[in-house]
């Protein structure tokens, strides 16, 4: 299953690729990550993920207006949101958009792992 | 324009609580909350990232500390490269996930910006926030930091 990471800070995309090591989480493969909202629409449309992780504030085009975009090219991609902003409207509305999951910021690597296989299944 | 309440200022507290012990697995220790006036200094660390409110709110959010407490952040989530700019990178996203918990208090009226992260002097915090602001001191193992909240309701 490819994966694509989206979000602005490089910690936050290294910690979310090595989440991956996971063993339950072997059959996803890493295919690119995009730093903000133009980034990760033009690697949609070179890779077709079937999975995505999700900012929502960055800089260019947010991850509201990202998330959109993708399911537009993409109607069946997984995309799991990964943001600290915890307010319900906020989790609606990129819900209303396509995104099929949540996770909120701080998180443990626990929960992100809990998180893909929620998403996607064991 | 308003200033904002003891109820506000503990959104930020609990936001950084949960930040520290959701990383680090251990309590922070968050000292009370002071005003930056008559003449107490908001307290500047060698990093600060900081967030900007806009829509119903103005103003911005510190989060400002050494070198080695980042460092040691980083090395908590396990990650290698400690270079200047993965510091800076740390600061910003600390200060972005403390301003976007707190936003669960405030709602979605509140807008925040992408963060913005500098090397800071001594005292650099003192020359840009408010006398209004609220610093909120932050203790990890041996390490110092500080948030300061410079908020208005618009």
């Amino acid at each position: 299953m490819k994966l694509l990471i989206v979000d602005d800070s490089t910690i936050i995309r290294s910690r979310i690729a090595r989440a991956l090591n996971h063993p339950k989480l072997a059959f996803i493969q890493v295919i690119g990550m995009a730093r903000n909202g133009v980034e990760a629409v033009s690697l949609v449309m070179r890779h077709m993920p079937e999975l995505v992780t999700m900012d929502l504030t960055m800089p260019e085009m947010d991850g509201v207006e990202c998330t959109e975009k993708i399911i537009q090219l993409k109607p069946d991609c997984n995309i799991l949101v990964i943001s600290a902003l915890s307010d319900k409207a906020t989790a609606l509305k990129t819900l209303k958009k396509g995104a099929r999951g949540f996770l909120y910021k701080p998180f443990s690597d626990e929960a992100l792992v809990a998180a893909f296989l929620e998403l996607i299944g064991p | 324009m308003s200033s904002i309440d003891e109820k506000d200022i503990h959104s930020f507290v609990d936001a950084v609580s949960v930040y520290f012990h959701q990383i680090t697995g251990e309590k922070a220790e968050i000292k009370a909350a002071y005003l930056v006036e008559g003449g107490v200094s908001a307290t500047t660390f060698d990093l600060t990232g900081y967030i900007s409110f806009s829509g119903s709110f103005s103003g911005r959010v510190y989060f400002s500390a050494s070198r080695a407490m980042v460092s040691h952040l980083l090395l908590m989530m396990k990650e290698s490269n400690h270079a200047e700019e993965q510091l800076l990178d740390a600061v910003g996203e600390v200060a972005n996930t403390i301003a976007g918990n707190a936003r669960k208090h405030f709602g979605s009226a509140m807008e925040i910006s992408v963060p913005v992260t500098a090397v800071t002097p001594d005292n650099w915090l003192d020359t840009v926030v408010s006398p209004r602001s609220y610093v909120i001191m932050v203790k990890w193992k041996r390490y110092k930091a500080s948030v300061v909240v410079d908020i208005r309701h618009e």
